[in-house]
Formats: structure tokens, C-alpha cells, sequence
């Protein structure tokens, strides 16, 4: 019977350990987060939140946006630049490994970049021209062609999740057993199961290089309908929601066990002129008369219920810190001024169509313009376009060919994102630059920015460039939105990103 | 009962057009029925709101008060105000007369249109009217929804779009009916006797014939009108309609749709009232149906 009593003691020896080592595993607990339905997965393509999301929570990257829009290392320990800005020396963390086992060696970093760069990817508009390469196992080295200033913000795009040396199917479901395994990060989750348009369920991965995270494991569950995603946070059904509509939440507030998080964006809606020949812009005047013509303090009131920041008539957002002048002024609301503006301008009233997007709150922001407008001599029809209509290119009245249209510009890291891809020369053949506004002045002072890497003269630059936007801008931005996102209290550590698909879910807990 | 049987119209209406007289019985014999009294109060209160709806109407329908976005139903907002501060009662007042008239256009263009086509295809039968009826069924073959998003997303979103998708849509339903009731009275003596007299086409076609589909055609008719209403509001809903700041009542619920854990009543409004006049429509067209004892129509 002795042999009985040892296999005994041993098999309940096992089952202990399990149950401890169980106990452990689910100490952090599982986040539930609703979004909608990842569409790229690939992640040198991907674009928005919940695909970022999902790549996120199993890629890292070499260095990362921190949520106050500062640069963090991510695998890369530490990195040098060189005194002429052209040389970036990125130094590699010890014990990096891949969910399949294999070690993270510079060779996979230099693969993946040169990948972004075969792919065109989008993260290549923000790194620009450079070559890479590793000197030893854990160095990388990039070269540039000419200083970047937010060449760190380029490597740190949402993009650049580093995946491994040869891998050229990323993020393609596989058969059978094998289904994952193209889903092969260095990150803290490991993808377990994914239903597209239904969930992805993860779990936490143990030998994560910078300690397993706390929670046991993750599911992203799919909803397209905003006010859906509201109602399944309310009834527990998840724990995280983000892009809560406006109007949405007061419900979030009034229900038990939830709240509202909010953040700063430099999200924002432009308002703006075409300024080539031949349409109204063209005279800085009429430019001047639409922002004398604009209440922004009122558009701020009655659409975001006066949550949002007010904004000038460039990009340069607050949430810039460093880079934000708070002493810029705007035109105030004066439609009097406007209506002697068209006069002296020869146009006398402004007849037209203003065109937006049928985004966000877009809509109604057409209708109070029309509004405040009408009583500046602006008289405008509305016409709302489905969003992805009003970005297509084979629509002849999308947002980059109307003469006034309302267009959205998400979160950006850097304003020098934004003035390179939208208000400059080079932007009108890109796509970006929708009001074709090409302002010698500006061309100078955005260049000399790209290359200015002490923050101090940069600030200086851009607060030049707001000073000419506020006299012959384009463009007029009523304000910044505000982000907001639906927590349950019992969620711990959770900062929501002004990009809420890069939001870090490796430090989250769980509490009772 | 299949539309290609014979369907004897009702005594009154046997054939022959509808004269004044017969208006005044028809009027009768609908209130006589509660339930055709009900649409028919409805559907006279709803056209009166759209032709004197903007004389009541405490604001315009695009008028923004300040200071006064979300507030509840009250004396000064019977239906209260929606998130921008726009007074609900009066965008539904004013709502009335687009939702109204687009579909009275719609349904007047379709009943011709199709009247036209069915008579024609149902009298002279043979190539004609299989290679027109293929082409029709066709048509009908495809969703209706679909059908707006394509030709919406195509000519843009506005009135005059809508009124093509749904004459489009209503034209070959229309017709269809026509023709199946042309057919039956094609071969009837009286027919044939003008045939043997000498008469024109047209005469017979629309002085022999058409009196006698008459009665389907007014059931159809209202029919369709209901149907137009829903669609209308269904493509206001869906973004594709009018454009802001119109109260279109489609778009106004979809607008409060968001909100409606702040603003309910801006939402309620609206859809309250799409579902009054609907509801106001088919006891109406009901009334008509049992009167004339037409039995057909395709949803």
C-alpha cells in the first residue's frame, strides 16, 4: 500500500502547486474592452485604435509615445544621437524573446524597419529617408539622410512594431494548431483566440522581458455601435470602452461601478477655404471674414458642452506642451467686421455649400456655423456625406476637391506632423494639404522646424507660424476635442492613451 | 385570392369613373368604420400641420437658442429641446411638411408612371409586355435599401434623389398591379364592343379600361404612399435623405439617437409622430382595401 500512499501525496503534491499556480494566473484577472472590429491586422498597415490595440498587446516597439506625447524606451534601453542629427544609435534591452521562443536580436529590428519601407507604410511619412543597420547583436544604427527632428516619433509610430527576421505574413491567421503562430511579438500578451468581427482573446505571457503583466489576460470584444458598447459597459458585460460619444456620457456618470476618464487630444475639425485660383480663399480677406464670422467659444458650448479646448487657426494643439504658445489670440466672433471683410474683398455675401463628413459631431458643428454665419454674410447649404465617401478620392466632391468643407484630423504626436502633411507645398500632391495653402513664409519656417532639435527654438518657430495662420491661415479650428472612455472602478493603472488604441494594458489590474 | 383571377369592384364602382357622388359615398361608407375614421382624422392632422405647421411653430426649425441645449418638455418647449438647443415641437411642426410631400410627389409619379406602363403591357400583351415585365420584376428583384444607397451614394444625398429612388422602386410595383387588372378586363365585352366601334387606343385604354383598375389603383396607391413615408424617413435615418439642419423626422431620430439618455424626448417626438402618420396611413388604405374588396399588393 506504500506505493499508493506516495502516489497520493504526490498527485495531491500536483493538484496544490496547479491550484496555486491557477491562483496566481488569475490574481490579475481578465479586462474586457469593447471597440470595434479590427479590419488591417497586418502591423506594418494597420491604422486605427483597435487594430493598434490588438497589435500593442502582443508587439513591442523600439521606443514608444508615453501618453503626455514624450519619448519612452521600449526594448531599446537607452539611444544616442549624433551632433549633426543624422546618426541615431539605439542600444538593445538583454533577454528580449519572441512568443515562440526565439531571442530578440538587433537582426529582427533592422527587418522590421527595412519592411516598413518595402510595405510603405504609413509610419514612413514620419521617419522619412533613412538606412538601417546592426553593427553587433544588440545595437542598431539608423542613418539619415537629412535631420529629422521627430525622427524618434517616426520610430516610435504606431506602425513600427517590431516583428521578427523573415517574418512576411504578420498577423495571418494560420490552420489548425498552427493558427496563431503568425501572431509572433516580443509582447506582453500572447493572441490565444481570434473570432474577426466578434472578439480576440489573450492571454498574459509569463516570460514577458519586463515581467508578466498583472492581468491573467485580455479579450477585445467587437462592437461596432457606440451607444452599444455604452450599454454593455453599464450592464458589466465590459470593463473598458473608449470614443465614448459626448452625448453618452451622463449615462456613464449617473451608473454605479463606472466612470467617465477623459483626456486631451490634438484631435480636432478644420474648418477650412480653398485658397488656390479661382476659389474664395484666394483673397486672405475672405479668410480673414469666415473667422470673424466664427463664434468658437459657442461651438465649444453646444457641441462638446464646452469640454473641449479652443483652438486658433492652426494645428498647434495644447496637448504640445512644449510647443504651444497660450498668448496666440484669434479674430473674436464680430460678424460685422466680416460682412466689411466680404464687402472690401468685392463679394458682398458668401453664397456656397459647406460640405463635412457625417463623423463625430461633425454634422450639427455644420449646422450652428450656418447659424452663426448667416448673420455675417455667409449664407451656406449643408451637405453631410458618409464619411467614407467623403474621403474617396473617385467622389468629385470629397474633402480635398469642395471649396469649404469641414474636415477631421485625428491625434497626431507632433504638430510638425501636421504642418508637413497638410500646409505645405508638398501636401497638395499627397493628399493632405486640402486647402492647397502654400505660404512662402511657412514653407521656410516649417523646414527650419523639421531640423530645429532644441525645443526652445522650435516653440519660437511655431508661434511664428500661428501668427501668419492668424492673419492669412486657411483654416480655422474651433476647437480641440477632449477624448473620453468608460472605466469600471474596479480597473487599476489604466491610463487611456490620446490615442486610445496605444493605450498600455500591461501595468492594468484588476481589484475587488 | 390571386390578382390574375377576376375581381368584381363593389357595386358603386363597377367600371365606371369615380364621380363626386361617388366621392361623397365612398367618405360615407370609410367613416363608418372606426378604425378608417381614426386614419383618416390622423391623416387630415398631419396634412394640415404640414400646410399650417410653420404658422404655430413657436422658432424655425434651424434656429439655435443659447443656453438652452437639453432642456426637458416644459410650457415654453412642449416637446423640450435637443442637444444644440433647438426647439423640438417646432422642427416636428416644420418636419411635417417634408414628410408629407416628398412622398404625395412619389407616389403621384409612381402611380402614373406605372398606370402608363401596366395599361400598356396589360393591353397589348404578347413581346412587349414580357420583355417590359422581365425588366420590371428585375427591379423589384433587388432590395430596396440597397437600391437607395447605390443611387443616393451615386447622385448625392437630397430631395430630388429620393424622389428618384422611390419612383424607381414604386413605379414597377405600380405597374404590376395595373397590369394584372388590365389583363382580366382585356377580353371583357364591353371591350371588345369599343374594339368592333372603332374606338382609338387611347380612348379604350384610358376611358374603357382604366375605370375599371381604378379601384385596385387607389388601394395601391395608398399603399404606396405609406410605404414612400417609411422609406423616407428610413433614408433621413440612414443620413441619405435631406441634409441639416432639416428637421427631416428620419434624421431627427437619428440625430437623438445618441442622446438619448440626455434628450429622450427629442427622440420620441419624432419617431412618435413618424408612427402616428404611418399608423394614420394604413387605416386609411385598410378602409379603402375592404371597400373596394381588393385583396392584392405586393409589400
Amino acid at each position: 500500500m506504500k506505493w499508493f500512499k506516495n502516489v497520493l501525496t504526490f498527485t495531491l503534491l500536483v493538484s496544490v502547486m496547479m491550484g496555486a499556480f491557477g491562483a496566481l494566473a488569475q490574481d490579475g484577472g481578465v479586462l474586457r474592452v469593447g471597440m470595434t472590429a479590427p479590419v488591417v491586422l497586418d502591423p506594418a498597415q494597420h491604422s486605427n485604435d483597435p487594430e493598434t490595440a490588438l497589435n500593442r498587446a502582443i508587439y513591442d516597439y523600439l521606443v514608444e509615445v508615453l501618453p503626455d506625447s514624450t519619448i519612452g524606451g521600449n526594448i531599446a534601453s537607452d539611444w544616442t544621437i549624433s551632433d549633426d542629427g543624422l546618426t541615431y544609435t539605439f542600444n538593445l534591452v538583454e533577454g528580449v524573446t519572441f512568443h515562440n521562443g526565439d531571442a530578440l536580436t538587433s537582426a529582427d529590428v533592422v527587418y522590421t524597419f527595412n519592411r516598413l519601407q518595402e510595405v510603405s507604410s504609413p509610419a514612413i511619412s514620419l521617419l522619412g529617408e533613412f538606412e538601417v543597420s546592426a553593427p553587433d547583436a544588440s545595437t542598431v544604427v539608423f542613418t539619415l539622410a537629412s535631420p529629422n527632428a521627430d525622427f524618434l516619433y517616426g520610430v516610435a509610430a504606431r506602425q513600427a512594431l517590431i516583428v521578427q527576421d523573415g517574418e512576411d505574413q504578420p498577423n495571418v491567421l494560420g490552420e489548425g494548431d498552427a493558427a496563431f503562430e503568425n501572431f509572433n511579438g516580443t509582447g506582453p500578451f500572447i493572441l490565444t483566440q481570434f473570432d474577426p468581427g466578434a472578439r480576440a482573446v489573450f492571454e498574459a505571457n509569463p516570460n514577458y522581458w519586463r515581467g508578466a503583466p498583472a492581468l491573467s489576460g485580455l479579450e477585445f470584444i467587437f462592437i461596432d455601435d457606440a451607444v452599444a458598447q455604452v450599454d454593455a459597459l453599464l450592464s458589466g458585460e465590459l470593463d473598458f470602452i473608449f470614443k465614448v460619444p459626448i452625448a453618452q456620457t451622463d449615462r456613464i456618470e449617473a451608473a454605479d461601478g463606472v466612470s467617465v476618464v477623459n483626456v486631451a487630444t490634438s484631435q480636432h475639425p478644420v474648418i477650412r477655404l480653398r485658397t488656390d485660383e479661382g476659389f474664395a480663399g484666394a483673397d486672405a480677406r475672405v479668410l480673414q471674414a469666415f473667422k470673424y464670422a466664427t463664434d468658437r467659444d459657442a461651438l465649444n458650448d453646444i457641441l462638446l458642452q464646452g469640454r473641449g479646448t479652443v483652438g486658433n487657426n492652426d494645428p498647434i494643439a495644447p496637448v504640445f506642451t512644449f510647443f504651444y504658445d497660450d498668448t496666440v489670440e484669434n479674430q473674436t466672433y464680430d460678424p460685422q467686421r466680416a460682412c466689411e471683410l466680404l464687402e472690401e474683398a468685392g463679394i458682398g455675401t458668401y453664397e456656397g455649400t459647406l460640405y463635412a463628413p457625417n463623423a463625430f459631431e461633425y454634422a450639427d458643428l455644420a449646422a450652428v456655423l450656418q447659424q452663426q454665419w448667416a448673420a455675417a454674410c455667409i449664407n451656406v447649404d449643408i451637405q453631410v456625406t458618409e464619411e467614407g465617401l467623403y474621403y474617396d478620392f473617385s467622389n468629385p466632391n470629397n474633402y480635398f476637391e469642395v471649396e469649404l468643407g469641414i474636415t477631421g484630423w485625428g491625434d497626431r504626436p507632433s504638430p510638425q506632423i501636421l504642418l508637413q502633411q497638410a500646409y505645405i507645398a508638398s501636401g497638395i500632391e499627397t493628399g493632405f494639404n486640402e486647402s492647397r495653402f502654400s505660404d512662402p513664409e511657412v514653407e521656410t519656417l516649417v523646414e527650419e522646424a523639421r531640423v530645429t532639435t532644441d525645443n526652445e527654438a522650435r516653440r519660437a518657430i511655431y508661434a511664428r507660424i500661428s501668427e501668419i495662420f492668424l492673419e492669412r491661415g486657411p483654416i480655422i479650428v474651433p476647437y480641440f476635442a477632449p477624448l473620453f472612455g468608460g472605466l469600471r472602478d474596479t480597473v487599476q493603472g489604466l491610463v487611456m492613451n490620446p490615442f486610445p488604441g496605444s493605450t498600455d494594458f500591461r501595468t492594468v489590474s484588476i481589484g475587488g | 385570392m390571386s390578382l390574375t383571377s377576376p375581381q368584381p369592384p363593389s357595386a358603386a364602382f363597377r367600371a365606371r369613373p369615380m364621380f363626386l357622388q361617388q366621392f361623397v359615398s365612398l367618405f360615407r361608407q370609410l367613416v363608418r368604420t372606426p378604425q378608417s375614421l381614426i386614419g383618416m382624422a390622423l391623416v387630415v392632422l398631419f396634412v394640415l400641420m404640414a400646410a399650417f405647421g410653420p404658422l404655430f411653430a413657436p422658432y424655425r426649425f434651424d434656429e439655435i437658442i443659447r443656453g438652452a441645449a437639453r432642456l426637458a418638455p416644459s410650457a415654453a418647449h412642449p416637446f423640450g429641446t435637443d442637444t444644440l438647443g433647438r426647439d423640438v415641437f417646432s422642427r416636428v411642426l416644420w418636419g411635417a411638411r417634408e414628410i408629407i410631400l416628398l412622398p404625395t410627389v412619389t407616389t403621384i409619379l409612381s402611380v402614373t408612371f406605372g398606370t402608363g406602363i401596366g395599361l400598356l403591357i396589360g393591353y397589348f400583351g404578347g413581346v412587349l409586355d414580357d420583355i417590359v415585365s422581365r425588366i420590371l420584376d428585375s427591379l423589384l428583384a433587388i432590395p430596396a435599401l440597397i437600391l437607395a444607397l447605390v443611387i443616393l451614394g451615386t447622385i448625392g444625398a437630397s430631395s430630388l434623389g429620393i424622389v428618384i429612388v422611390v419612383v424607381v422602386l414604386y413605379t414597377p410595383i405600380v405597374a404590376r398591379v395595373v397590369r394584372s387588372a388590365t389583363l382580366n378586363l382585356r377580353s371583357a365585352g364591353y371591350i371588345e364592343a369599343a374594339r368592333l366601334r372603332g374606338e382609338s387606343t387611347a380612348f379604350i385604354l384610358f376611358r374603357e379600361i382604366l375605370p375599371g383598375v381604378l379601384p385596385a389603383l387607389v388601394v395601391e396607391a395608398a399603399l404606396r404612399f405609406s410605404y414612400a413615408i417609411f422609406l423616407t424617413a428610413s433614408l433621413g435615418f440612414l443620413g441619405l435623405g435631406v441634409q441639416p439642419p432639416s428637421p427631416d423626422w428620419g434624421r431627427m431620430v437619428n440625430e437623438a439617437r445618441s442622446a438619448y439618455a440626455q434628450t429622450p424626448w427629442a427622440l420620441w417626438a419624432p419617431s412618435g409622430a413618424i408612427a402616428l402618420l404611418i399608423i394614420g396611413v394604413n387605416l386609411l388604405s385598410d378602409g379603402l382595401r375592404r371597400i373596394f374588396r381588393y385583396e392584392g399588393g405586393i409589400g
